[in-house]
């Protein structure tokens, strides 16, 4: 059996690319048909596959979401959806070695659309993922800065704050700090913002700067528990303790089970009791908090050298090598010293002239605080009250 | 186009006869047929070429994709009846058309197109295109591992030489479609027209030809512009970042490079062993063996391995960004190797292009992935290695040492790794050619019983050269400007019979002893030996022309003078009869090769 085409066209060169070119574009017109027919068809069964890989990431059914989104893709290469979703379930299937596909598919968008602040989350993820600060920062930034398809403000700002929330945990504080700063410029007049950015001011450490969210917080919801004991904590830690204390009530008030603002406005109330330093309180209650605060730096210095096995009554080093050395290098002794010639300043307090001698005997109250924090581990109660005024003062002075 | 041209009457004859509103048409029509002289419209013809292949390669790949969903699912499925019933079934399917309507279309096409142009006069039956779609889109849609290259690189040619045909072109144009249309049909497949272009010159061809160099890059192109028209310009794979740093590192290329040659011997080898020994079975156990094929296939894929189905493009773009361990890319790698070779000796039509890449890619990911387990200074990524990979089983596999690189460099966009590539692809033919003496479509030919030309063996064959023949220069040598009786006296103490004579300015002659002595007996021994030599000087040669070239002048001359290229008047020796012929005497008689 032999096929042979029908001789149709006349033999001259003109004629003949006359007769190709319309064959060619009957060809094209038809082929463009089935082209266009094909790709509906695929185009509709690549957004069942894309749901079926919808469900299956969003129910963290990670396998199965990739192998439906793959299976998307085949039907429409070009779709940036599915690429974005693939790209998503192999980052978030925890497996170290589906990011390097992930990111190829996020850079192939990413160089179609490098605008695309979607896009840019999603690299800004992936590069969290692996760890890299300066890839994460700048693709956390550029999805900030980024084209958001809806609800701009809102993704701009969660895109701020999981890029915090990144620096956070990799233990970067300044760099958060600044960024908790550019959010704290454009929050909208909403607690539940101003409360998340004053929480993240608190994890880095800026606790003025999570004050100042709180306050803004309580101006608008005056009874938001969260940022009572949130305002407390900041101001107890900016070391405002009449805030602190302020604030710290209304809180327990609020939560009477909150153990840790309880345990908070103790402490705080016991330094406002107990600080010498404080204002409007007279000469008499002065010296009497003075003389308080100098016994119990005694009896702290006595327990912390006990803890140590040192004994600070005997009057030269122990004769052992290894007591000796131990006891010199300690600097218990010292303080011993000081403190014991102290107590004998002490009844001079009542003296009208003596105008340097409460911060002189304060000095070595906080000294011995201090040093028997280090030596001893984190004091209680008064103790506590005490370490916490020196360093307040300490802040201060500096 | 001989007869496109006589068809036509001249332009002076339509003038006395046609009425002066026709005359311009008329005029115009002519002045065409005049710029359509036969290279012109062969180039022409090389677009359209490449535009009806291009348009069936769409379809075709549009058929395989339909196929492969409606026979497999659009999910891939693990464990599944479907994964070995369905390449088994329709394994018979295609057994009962290959071998009552299309018996052209068996195997990959590439030695068949080159059959068609080297014996066949260019003829390829436009039904082995219409076969070798709807067979090789079932194959390859249903999971034979087979890929769908070659098989469009056929369509292409089948094509293009039903149209050389149907216009009637020259003989000599026609045998020349095949090549055009196969390069056509491969850039559409593979959506790279530059490793088209070569794979058609170093395979198909066989051999550089500037001639049709020219009508192969169009229809190249123009295939590739209506396919990236028709389905998008996105590459094969995305390719993921490559990187090579050290050039220390190019040791663990070379080690690639050896296995993968290794591996290309071990797949040529199995292919060359079983497919005679299959095709000589009993005729109706053909029925059963693409079936059985595919069962194979189909059971691999069902005991956790579906990766080696089909073209297999997925999975290299998956192994390219790592998501593979070593030990899966290798077992892919050995599962392709054997499905492959069942798929393609039980003579489903189908091509050894994708798969091949397929190989490459799992073992190349396989070995970057040990070397750098034991060596985690090496700066390459797994992408790397799989790409540098895919070169070295097309280098080792299909021969094809410069189609490799350009195909690796074309698919992935990236010059930074061809220095890798490079080396691997070397070494992966050196050991292939080492262990595996005939390519592998070379061999397919002549299990097939056609003896064809090969660019390997042309590149492998010394040719003879003028300075092999050439003589020292004569003792002897006259010059123009003495006289006759002085050129007589001089001649006395030689033992030669024909001497060179320097030609003044420039130039050579030659003069025999009995012309020279009887110019002097007729008195001519006053005139200088120049005035009486015919003016018209000898053809000289230079010492690297091919010796072919001597064999022009040297039955018309006793000798020819070979000069200098820099200085013609500077002697390196002579050309004669005698010694043109002693070297080529001196020259093994070209064996035919056997058909094993």
């Amino acid at each position: 059996m032999s096929w042979k085409f029908p001789k149709l066209i006349p033999r001259s060169a003109p004629v003949i690319l006359l007769v190709l070119t319309l064959a060619a574009a009957t060809g094209f017109a038809a082929v463009s048909h089935l082209v266009f027919r094909y790709n509906l068809n695929q185009q509709a069964r690549g957004r069942r596959l894309y749901q079926q890989g919808f469900a299956a990431a969003s129910a963290a059914r990670y396998d199965d979401a990739i192998a439906a989104f793959r299976a998307a893709l085949t039907c429409d290469p070009t779709n940036s959806q599915y690429q974005l979703s693939l790209a998503r379930a192999l980052r978030d299937s925890n497996d170290p070695r589906r990011l390097d596909e992930a990111e190829s598919y996020l850079i192939a968008l990413w160089q179609r659309t490098p605008q695309d602040a979607a896009v840019n989350l999603a690299l800004a993820r992936v590069a969290a993922h692996r760890g890299s600060i300066e890839d994460a920062t700048r693709y956390y930034h550029n999805a900030m800065y980024g084209v958001w398809n809806s609800d701009q403000d809102a993704n701009r700002s969660r895109a701020r704050i999981e890029l915090i929330q990144f620096l956070l945990r990799k233990n970067a504080p300044a760099q958060a700090e600044s960024e908790i700063m550019a959010l704290a410029t454009a929050l909208p007049p909403d607690p539940a913002s101003h409360l998340q950015t004053a929480q993240l001011f608190a994890q880095a450490h800026d606790y003025a700067g999570a004050l100042t969210q709180y306050e803004e917080v309580l101006r608008l919801n005056p009874d938001n528990p969260s940022a009572l004991a949130g305002a407390g904590e900041a101001a107890y830690r900016t070391g405002n303790y009449a805030a602190a204390q302020h604030y710290l009530r209304a809180a327990v008030n609020a939560h009477p089970e909150d153990a840790d603002s309880r345990q908070l406005l103790a402490t705080t109330e016991l330094i406002l009791r107990t600080n010498p330093f404080q204002s409007h309180i007279s000469d008499a209650e002065r010296n009497r908090r003075i003389a308080a605060a100098f016994a119990q730096a005694g009896e702290r210095l006595t327990e912390c050298a006990q803890q140590a096995g040192l004994d600070l009554k005997a009057a030269t080093a122990p004769a052992t090598t290894a007591a000796a050395a131990s006891f010199t290098a300690s600097p218990l002794p010292t303080l011993q010293s000081r403190w014991t010639a102290a107590k004998s300043e002490l009844a001079r307090l009542r003296s009208p002239g003596e105008t340097d001698l409460p911060d002189a005997i304060m000095d070595v109250v906080f000294q011995i605080e201090q040093r028997t924090a280090a030596a001893c581990g984190q004091p209680q109660g008064l103790d506590l009250a005490l370490l916490l005024i020196s360093q307040k003062r300490e802040a201060a002075s500096q | 186009m001989s007869n496109l041209a006589s068809a036509n009457p001249s332009p002076a004859a339509s003038s006395t006869t046609t009425p002066a509103r026709l005359q311009t048409p008329r005029r115009l029509f002519s002045t065409l047929e005049g710029v359509f002289h036969e290279e012109v419209f062969f180039l022409i013809l090389s677009v359209f070429i490449g535009i009806f292949s291009g348009l069936a390669v769409v379809c075709f790949r549009l058929a395989i994709d339909w196929m492969h969903l409606a026979l497999l699912g659009p999910l891939p499925q693990t464990h599944s009846w479907r994964l070995f019933a369905v390449p088994s079934l329709t394994g018979l399917v295609v057994a009962a058309l290959v071998l009552h309507v299309f018996p052209t279309i068996r195997g990959s096409g590439v030695n068949q197109t080159k059959a068609a142009l080297y014996i066949f006069n260019g003829f390829i039956p436009f039904r082995t295109a219409i076969g070798k779609f709807i067979c090789a889109a079932l194959a390859i849609g249903s999971g034979q591992s087979l890929g769908p290259e070659d098989p469009a690189l056929q369509i292409g040619a089948s094509i293009a030489s039903a149209l050389g045909r149907q216009l009637e072109i020259s003989r000599e144009k026609l045998r020349l479609m095949a090549p055009v249309g196969a390069a056509a049909g491969l850039a559409a497949a593979f959506n790279a027209p530059i490793s088209a272009v070569l794979f058609v010159i170093e395979e198909v061809i066989g051999r550089w030809s500037a001639g049709i160099l020219g009508s192969v890059v169009l229809s190249a192109v123009s295939s590739v512009v209506i396919v990236r028209w028709f389905l998008g310009s996105e590459p094969l794979f995305r390719i993921p970042v490559t990187t090579f740093k050290r050039p220390t590192e190019l040791l663990a290329y070379a080690v690639l490079g050896i296995v993968g040659g290794l591996a290309s011997v071990a797949f040529a080898k199995s292919i060359g062993y079983l497919r005679p020994r299959l095709k000589a079975l009993p005729r109706w156990t053909q029925y059963f063996q693409p079936a059985l094929a595919g069962l194979l296939v189909g059971l691999i894929a069902f005991l956790g391995a579906p990766q080696i189905m089909g073209a297999g493009y997925d999975s290299m773009d998956q192994a390219m960004h790592g998501q593979y361990a070593w030990k899966v890319l290798a077992i892919l790698a050995v599962l392709k190797i054997i499905a492959t070779t069942f798929s393609f000796v039980s003579g489903t039509p189908g091509g050894m292009f994708a798969p091949t890449l397929f190989i490459g890619a799992m073992l190349g990911g396989a070995i970057g992935d040990i070397e750098r387990f034991y060596f985690p200074q090496l700066t390459g990524s797994t992408g790397t290695y799989v790409l540098v990979g895919m070169g070295v089983l097309f280098a080792g596999f299909l021969r094809v040492p410069m189609t490799s690189v350009f195909m690796v460099l074309e698919v992935s966009g990236n010059y930074e790794i061809i220095v890798p590539v490079i080396v691997a692809n070397t070494f992966s033919y050196l050991v292939s050619r080492g262990f595996q003496t005939i390519p592998i479509f070379d061999l397919l030919t002549r299990q097939d019983g056609l003896i064809l030309p090969s660019l390997e063996e042309d590149r492998e064959e010394a040719i003879l050269r003028v300075e092999d023949a050439m003589l020292p220069v004569p003792a002897t040598i006259l010059n123009a400007q003495d006289y006759v009786d002085a050129n007589a006296h001089r001649i006395q103490e030689s033992p030669d019979v024909t001497f060179l004579v320097r030609m003044h300015p420039s130039g050579w002659n030659i003069i025999s002893r009995d012309q020279l002595q009887r110019l002097f007996q007729e008195g001519k021994g006053e005139l200088t030996l120049g005035s009486v030599l015919p003016a018209q000087s000898l053809p000289s040669l230079y010492p690297d022309l091919p010796l072919d070239s001597a064999l022009r002048y040297v039955n018309d001359y006793a000798l020819v003078p070979v000069v200098n290229r820099a200085n013609a008047r500077q002697l390196e020796g002579v050309i004669s009869r005698n010694s043109v012929f002693e070297k080529y005497g001196s020259r093994r008689a070209i064996e035919v090769p056997s058909t094993t």
